[in-house]
């Protein structure tokens, strides 16, 4: 990601409701706002206390912080908000425009990689007279809309009006990883906006989500369309959210003259070569490097690499975001000049999901006589600041070198608690944990697994790491005395935690 | 690390001269007078400064662009002092003429110059030998100078002084004392000698480059860094000068051997005990052994535990005790007390037995690396065709990015250079990469990429840059294919295209001089 974007929750918390009136229909640009009608009533300031999880002390609970942001009634008791605005949130309280009442509310569904979340009241009975909003569709390039919310710069209900300025596919600065669909408009989108309403003549056209810091861009801000809203909500229908699903593939324009004789292409403009092909995604055993690909779903595939999708120019990526687990897409693609078809079922593909924030999730870890084992993720990464050449190799070209088909889940040795039993291996801490007892170490489960093995020589446990000269070793019987002092010394209730069964 | 050359120049410590340390005595004998007056009729010179052994040593240096290859960088000067050898020879270090265009001699007194050659350099050992070009003005120009004599006395606590020139030739002598003595890197990263760190102020003054470091009129050292705000100064100490003038001295420059192994220290006891080292037994733990080095040779083996080298007993530290210098590392052995060719015996505990391996040692040549460690006095090799730039990888060109090799291409180059085992393996002799692509009709569509290692160029495995150059002039079916390690791992050229964007590039604005540099 090139463009660095900013969270534009989590910044205001906001006062004492007022009493206001929404008018029917959404004013045209001179028209006032009439706050009389109630019809407001329905976007709601969401305030949120969470705890942010402590990647260097994974046994602690976390720092406590707390956040305010924006949601919008969607239907019975339902509120339709970005994930960052909730995300690991301890408490939450909705706050309407008429009511001095605050209603605490719980996460119903939470959708990080789209930044869409549902919450309830847990007694929606406030709002059962209230209007859910209505959806409408992708807004034309220069039309007017208006961004509702509770940003920061005051307590009481803003409202910011703009235009559509660009539709393009944009990475989620929630995840880091994710990109979708996002329409760029210029109302002035800010901190405590996001989970908002972003309204064109009455109608949702989308959920106020990111902007970028003033430094680098102005009147730039974000807002999910409906597109990726509905597929949320489509998905969340069934009980459960199932995520995006992925082809997997990395294209590659074909612009070389060179390169349309080698691959065979004609010249209507329709193909883009694939360039890599994931080995654990969904076309891992059907596509492979060099092939063209022509369609998706029989809509032609262009040269760059879009598609022509409802009428725009769209990443070709946009046919497969619509679908859901285990929808088929049918693809045609040319191998050595000859034309095939096939239909492939798509599926999750989670490596990438690393090398981006995660939320909710309480850090995973393991202590062992001092030494505390982690997996690698971006949290972790940054947490520590870890420099280790090899642990940093591995960070960055975990999705790139397919190193994730080897070691699914890196392990790295993030500190060691110093203690007369490992005081030597101190300077071991950031290392990549290659194999312990001779058990090549997958996952952090596997450390658990391979901490009780017994290797050729059991008095000892015997540490490999990645590009470290020599193994840590530890005298099992030394090991396994210091560690309950270990663990009492440096305050640390439990052993590890592995995830949740 | 950005190999600084010119870390000398700044010493900037003119305000040091009040900050006199208090931990430095007195000299006895030579009395750090500052400044003295030479050829006044003043109090007469102290007999035992011999400034008929300094030269002002001026140079002009040009090296080559390391990212656009057929270009040279801006040229640029270098002052220092130069030490006066027996045969009208001149002792400067490596530093001093790295990628140098014009040498020139100066006599510090009368001003009078000479042009000069380098007749022998080492640039892991940072010493070079300069000659007069001129044997017909040879003669006159050195017939007031007397070579010095190098002495390798020196030990932890001696009075050393350094020597200076002033504007006018006079000798300026200031105090050091060695507190110090073990190896480290000099200028480039592959090969760690011996130094003596000392304390004292060294002042600013033209020519400050390369001072000689003089124990009783004797060269002791020559000055590699000085640190102005501590005070300390890095020596490369005469065992090794000595050293490198006899190994040029008999016509032949082999270099510094070196074993070829990297050992881990074996302080941690439960360690210890892992790998059956008894109590207080000596050892370190070979973790690594260097194809085709002395080690290898000799048949030490990854695992091994290394308890001596030529009798000296190697610690849990890796240390040896050196009569003159105490513990050292023990490569100071092979690199600094051995040559070429020499018997080495070192003795190992393999599987619990000890064993005696036996060998002569050898020393790596630069061009035998996968990544070259340091590239001076020549361009990098290339190959550009049709617009793709093709190099081999070397430490330089990773060095060139100086701080900003955070991730990316740069950060796998540089993992590349730090295991070069893997690849050595596949049968590279270098590693050829992708260093840009220009903007031409034949690249279209490629411009924005750069740092993919080449696996093959139209079906022809690639080990150094020439197999590239090769494989280029047989295109198949009017197509170059470029098989790559990373995305997007094949690019396709048409070869008549390329062709005429080859006469345009060497006629165009991109004012390429040659497209390829093989040698």
């Amino acid at each position: 990601m090139k463009t660095r974007l900013i969270l534009p929750a989590f910044a205001l918390l906001c006062g004492v409701p007022f009493f206001t009136h929404a008018a029917e229909e959404q004013p045209s640009a001179n028209q006032a706002i009439d706050l009389t009608t109630g019809e407001w009533e329905s976007v709601v300031n969401i305030d949120c206390s969470v705890l942010v999880p402590d990647y260097r002390e994974p046994w602690n609970a976390g720092q406590p912080s707390g956040g305010s942001g924006t949601g919008f009634l969607i239907g019975k008791n339902r509120f339709l908000t970005n994930a960052h605005v909730v995300s690991n949130a301890t408490k939450l309280v909705i706050r309407t425009t008429n009511d001095p009442q605050p209603h605490p509310a719980r996460i119903v569904f939470v959708a990080h990689d789209c930044d869409l979340a549902i919450i309830e009241a847990e007694d929606g009975t406030h709002f059962e007279k209230l209007k859910p909003l209505t959806f409408g569709g992708i807004p034309k390039l220069n039309t007017e809309l208006i961004a509702v919310g509770y940003p920061i710069g005051g307590d009481r209900i803003s409202v910011t009006r703009g235009v559509v300025s660009r539709i393009d596919f944009r990475p989620f600065s929630h995840t880091q990883v994710d990109s979708h669909l996002a329409i760029q408009v210029d109302a002035a989108i800010n901190p405590g906006n996001s989970g908002g309403p972003v309204l064109q003549n009455g109608k949702v056209v989308g959920v106020a989500f990111q902007g970028f810091n003033g430094r680098v861009a102005q009147n730039v801000g974000y807002i999910i369309p409906v597109p990726v809203i509905q597929r949320f909500l489509k998905d969340v229908s069934d009980g459960t959210y199932d995520h995006y699903v992925d082809i997997a593939i990395t294209d590659f324009p074909i612009e070389n003259s060179a390169q349309k004789k080698a691959l065979k292409v004609g010249d209507d403009g329709v193909g883009v070569m694939v360039a890599d092909v994931e080995p654990a995604g969904s076309v891992g055993n059907i596509l492979k490097r060099g092939d063209v690909l022509l369609s998706m779903d029989g809509n032609p595939v262009l040269n760059n690499g879009l598609i022509r999708f409802e009428g725009e120019l769209m990443d070709m990526n946009e046919v497969v975001e619509r679908k859901f687990a285990g929808d088929k897409l049918k693809l045609a693609y040319q191998r050595d000049g000859k034309k095939e078809e096939v239909d492939v079922e798509l599926k999750r593909f989670d490596p990438y999901v690393k090398l981006g924030s995660q939320y909710n999730q309480r850090p995973r870890f393991l202590v062992y006589a001092g030494l505390v084992f982690q997996p690698m993720d971006r949290d972790l990464m940054d947490a520590h600041q870890i420099h280790d050449a090899a642990a940093n190799y591995l960070f960055d070209n975990y999705l790139t070198d397919k190193l994730y088909v080897e070691r699914p889940e890196p392990v790295i040795l993030t500190s060691v608690l110093t203690d007369e039993v490992n005081t030597h291996l101190a300077i071991y801490a950031h290392s990549v944990v290659d194999e312990i007892n001779g058990m090549k170490i997958k996952s952090l489960k596997d450390v658990k697994e391979a901490l009780a093995k017994k290797d050729k020589n059991e008095s000892f446990v015997v540490v490999k790491l990645l590009e470290k000269g020599r193994p840590l070793v530890l005298k099992r019987d030394l090991a396994e005395a210091a560690h309950p002092r270990i663990m009492q010394t440096y305050n640390i209730t439990e052993d590890a935690y592995l995830g949740d069964e | 690390m950005k190999i600084s050359l010119l870390s000398l120049i700044a010493l900037a410590c003119l305000s040091s001269l009040h900050a006199q340390g208090p931990l430095r005595p007195p000299e006895p004998r030579q009395k750090p007078t500052g400044t003295i007056a030479r050829p006044q009729g003043l109090p007469p010179l102290q007999p035992i400064i011999n400034t008929s052994s300094l030269l002002k040593v001026n140079v002009t240096f040009q090296s080559y662009n390391l990212q656009i290859p057929w270009q040279k960088e801006t040229s640029s000067g270098r002052r220092g002092l130069g030490v006066v050898l027996p045969n009208n020879r001149v002792l400067v270090t490596a530093q001093m003429v790295a990628d140098a265009t014009y040498i020139e001699l100066e006599l510090p007194d009368s001003g009078q110059k000479i042009t000069a050659k380098v007749q022998a350099v080492d640039y892991e050992a940072n010493l070079a030998v300069l000659a007069p070009n001129s044997p017909a003005k040879e003669k006159a120009f050195f017939s007031a100078l007397k070579g010095m004599e190098v002495d390798t006395s020196a030990r932890i606590g001696d009075a050393l002084s350094v020597w200076q020139t002033g504007r006018v030739g006079e000798l300026i002598v200031t105090p050091m004392r060695i507190s110090k003595v073990m190896t480290q890197g000099y200028v480039v990263e592959n090969a760690a000698f011996l130094v003596y760190e000392a304390t004292g102020i060294i002042r600013s003054e033209a020519n400050s480059f390369t001072l000689p470091i003089i124990k009783n009129g004797k060269l002791a050292a020559l000055l590699l860094r000085y640190d102005s705000k501590n005070q300390v100064a890095t020596l490369l100490p005469a065992p090794i000068i000595d050293h490198f003038l006899k190994d040029v001295a008999d016509g032949k420059y082999e270099g510094f051997p070196s074993l070829g192994v990297e050992f881990q220290i074996t302080l941690d006891e439960q360690f210890r005990e892992y790998l059956g080292l008894k109590g207080d037994a000596p050892g370190v733990f070979i973790n690594n052994v260097m194809k085709g080095g002395s080690a290898d040779k000799a048949g030490v083996k990854k695992g091994d535990i290394m308890i001596s080298i030529n009798g000296s007993s190697i610690d849990s530290r890796g240390d040896y005790q050196d009569p003159q210098f105490g513990a050292l590392s023990v490569s100071h052995i092979v690199r600094g007390r051995s040559f070429v060719g020499d018997d080495v015996e070192i003795r190992v505990i393999r599987e619990g037995k000890e064993i005696v391996l036996k060998s002569q040692l050898t020393r790596k040549n630069v061009e035998d690396y996968l990544v070259l460690p340091y590239l001076f006095d020549k361009g990098p090799k290339y190959v550009l065709s049709g617009g793709l730039l093709f190099q081999e990888l070397t430490r330089s060109y990773l060095n060139s990015f100086g701080n900003e090799q955070q991730g990316g291409p740069i950060l796998r180059l540089q993992r590349i250079a730090n295991t070069p085992d893997e690849f050595e393996k596949e049968g590279r002799k270098k590693i050829v990469f992708l260093s840009a692509i220009l903007p031409t009709s034949s690249t279209q569509g490629y411009e924005r990429m750069n740092g993919q290692v080449v696996e093959e160029v139209n079906g022809k495995k690639i080990t150094e840059i020439a197999d590239v150059a090769t494989a280029l002039k047989e295109p198949k079916d009017g197509l170059h294919i470029v098989k790559l390690r990373e995305f997007p791992f094949i690019l396709h050229l048409d070869a008549l295209k390329v062709e005429k964007d080859n006469l345009q590039l060497l006629n165009g604005m991109f004012r390429v001089s040659e497209l390829t540099r093989l040698e």
